[in-house]
């Protein structure tokens, strides 16, 4: 496994910019997510750091070396696409030792490496099966095998996941996940899926149209959102403008103690459901619209001066229909301010 | 997974408890006793129609007259001596089966160009997406135009080369290509090009060693079919072979024609069943190997 670093990488198709000025290490054993929407160059990073574009600038290295003009087949990656693309005219023992036959390990050694690769996925007894027999989960765990197989200096998967039904999916996540850390795999995973992203990586980046908006743990990204975007892209939040002057958050209509915040006249609140409390507070707030999630109840609350906001309720509580005055407050830990 | 496979079959048991609520049964009740006899029946009878005619002349040329319906005085092997230049007398033809020969080296090496050439053409227009794409497309289908309008045009571009049997291979690779590219297009366009190939080179595979280990046997089915039918209508030919043909050993199509238009009704049978027999067999041979050749189970 190997530290992989993108040096200001910029890729351009024409007139059109895919990424832009891309700076990211993906540290040794560590899993990297990129998140973000569709189009916003996860992919093209991806396909850089596999070798399959080159940069109009900038570098990719590995531990150091530079390897922007090696050719795919030389960098040593796993690649885990969506579409599990396995070679459908080999059985699945044969694709798990592709890799090892095309670095020239003998077969009785390939076998067992593959045998070995098989069993900890838990489809040891599909290897004498053609790809085509198998289901899509058994068949995304081939594809983990064999890109595991060449012992990559970095896995990169791209939505791996999407397709699978959402309970195979979960349990693949988990299970997946802690597998590639028990190996101390190096991997990038691209993904539109936060939820996804938050449970199979260590560390996130988010992009957006190309370029980086912030990058850190999931709960820092979740938690402390640098921008609007990445507020507005992980998770549901609230945006409200606020004031902060004098050690003050002034939302309009409440303050806050806003205590080492810097001062603006222009920020922004970015507040998550789960830190606005329902029931006793100092601003009033009228019930819109109320859906039923199971462990939770999600609400639209509309605050006096017509600010829309979503909340969570406690389900037990049978209070606060729609139409009915409830009393918010706002958790202080959980306010963070936009600048 | 055993814990999929419950799954699958609980889907399947729900799947099937809901036909028998939407009283789906009843319905198989009536594809079981009506639909599917029809369907065998309609197929029964469109082969017996298509074979028969085939059986009944590979029966009557050992038969001594054919008046009626029906060939009379077997066995005759009188009509397959003349066609095949092993009698004496009118009509009877020299190197006849050197002839066969070298019409049937003729099919498969115009095949064996298709192969090397379609095969590319079909996976750039497939795998790329290229300036002019649309024409290249549309070239590839142009030669199916008849044999006549290849062969005049060739006679004027390569008078030398006109009767030579390396005009009559190109001759015959260039008029057949369309079928190698088309069933080769349409079995590489059931799979994701891009992914597999990337996957195969992430793995270490150069780009050759991709296209011929994976996406080559990938494509086998269109390939074998491409064979199938290049080495069928190039051994067929007649038109492009007439006018194209000028000295050595006779072709095929021109063996069919000589041995019909010019020749007593059981002859022509005989020549016809010889022909229907070698397509037989290279049909047979081409399976097989194609089945072989791209074998993937790992030997033990």
């Amino acid at each position: 496994m190997a530290e992989v670093t993108l040096d200001s990488i910029t890729k351009r198709y024409r007139e059109e910019t895919a990424v832009e000025g891309i700076d990211l290490t993906v540290r040794d054993g560590e899993v990297l997510g990129v998140i973000g929407p569709s189009g916003c160059g996860k992919t093209t990073l991806l396909r850089t750091i596999a070798g399959f574009e080159t940069p109009t600038e900038g570098r990719v290295r590995f531990d150091g070396e530079d390897v922007t003009h090696v050719p795919p087949e030389n960098r040593n990656v796993g690649l885990v696409f969506q579409s599990y693309s396995l070679f459908d005219n080999m059985s699945v023992r044969r694709n798990v030792a592709f890799g090892l036959k095309m670095q020239g390990v003998g077969r009785s050694k390939r076998r067992a490496r593959a045998d070995e690769l098989l069993a900890l996925l838990g489809i040891e007894d599909q290897a004498e099966k053609s790809p085509q027999q198998l289901s899509g989960g058994q068949q995304q765990r081939v594809g983990l095998a064999r890109a595991l197989a060449i012992e990559p200096r970095i896995l990169l998967l791209d939505e791996p996941m999407t397709g699978l039904d959402a309970k195979l999916k979960r349990r693949l996540e988990t299970e997946i996940g802690s597998l590639l850390d028990e190996l101390g795999v190096t991997g990038l995973y691209v993904t539109h899926d936060q939820e996804e992203a938050m449970v199979m990586c260590d560390r996130l980046a988010v992009l957006d149209d190309g370029q980086i908006q912030q990058v850190g743990t999931p709960a820092e990204i979740y938690e402390r959102p640098e921008t609007g975007f990445v507020a507005d892209f992980v998770g549901t939040s609230n945006s409200l403008s606020a004031t902060v002057r004098n050690g003050e958050i002034d939302l309009g209509f409440t303050t806050y103690d806003g205590n080492g915040l810097p001062e603006t006249t222009d920020g922004t609140v970015i507040v998550r459901p789960e830190d606005v409390s329902v029931g006793d507070g100092d601003v009033e707030a009228v019930v819109r619209d109320r859906f039923y999630l199971g462990e939770r109840v999600r609400a639209r609350v509309e605050l006096p001066d017509g600010t829309g906001l979503t909340v969570d309720l406690d389900p037990s509580t049978d209070g606060a229909a729609v139409g009915d005055t409830v009393q918010v407050a706002f958790e202080t830990e959980g306010l963070h301010v936009i600048t | 997974m055993s814990s999929e496979t419950q799954q699958d079959k609980q889907v399947e048991s729900a799947v099937e408890a809901g036909r028998q609520r939407r009283g789906g049964l009843h319905r198989l009740d009536v594809s079981a006793t009506v639909g599917r006899p029809v369907v065998k029946l309609v197929l029964g009878v469109t082969l017996t129609f298509l074979m028969l005619p085939v059986f009944v002349t590979l029966i009557a040329s050992f038969g001594t007259t054919w008046t009626g319906t029906l060939p009379r005085g077997f066995v005759n092997l009188e009509n397959w001596r003349t066609v095949l230049g092993l009698a004496e007398g009118p009509g009877v033809r020299d190197g006849v089966i050197t002839g066969l020969g070298y019409s049937a080296g003729l099919a498969t090496a115009g095949m064996l160009v298709n192969i090397v050439v379609g095969v590319p053409i079909a996976y750039s227009l497939v795998r790329y997406d290229f300036f002019a794409k649309d024409i290249v497309n549309t070239l590839a289908i142009l030669p199916i135009v008849p044999g006549v309008v290849l062969a005049v045009a060739f006679l004027r571009m390569y008078p030398e080369q006109g009767g030579s049997t390396l005009g009559l291979i190109v001759g015959y690779a260039l008029l057949k290509s369309p079928f190698m590219i088309l069933t080769v297009q349409s079995s590489l366009q059931s799979m994701n090009l891009q992914r597999v190939e990337e996957s195969a080179r992430s793995l270490g595979a150069s780009w050759t060693r991709t296209f011929l280990t994976v996406i080559v046997p990938n494509a086998r089915s269109g390939i074998v079919a491409g064979c199938i039918i290049t080495w069928t209508l190039a051994a067929a030919e007649f038109n492009f072979t007439y006018m194209v043909h000028s000295a050595g050993p006779r072709p095929f199509s021109l063996f069919l024609y000589q041995n019909i238009s010019r020749a007593p009704v059981l002859q022509g049978a005989a020549a016809v069943s010889v022909y229907f027999l070698i397509v037989t067999a290279v049909i047979l041979i081409l399976q097989t190997t194609g089945k072989a050749g791209f074998t993937t189970v790992e030997r033990k």
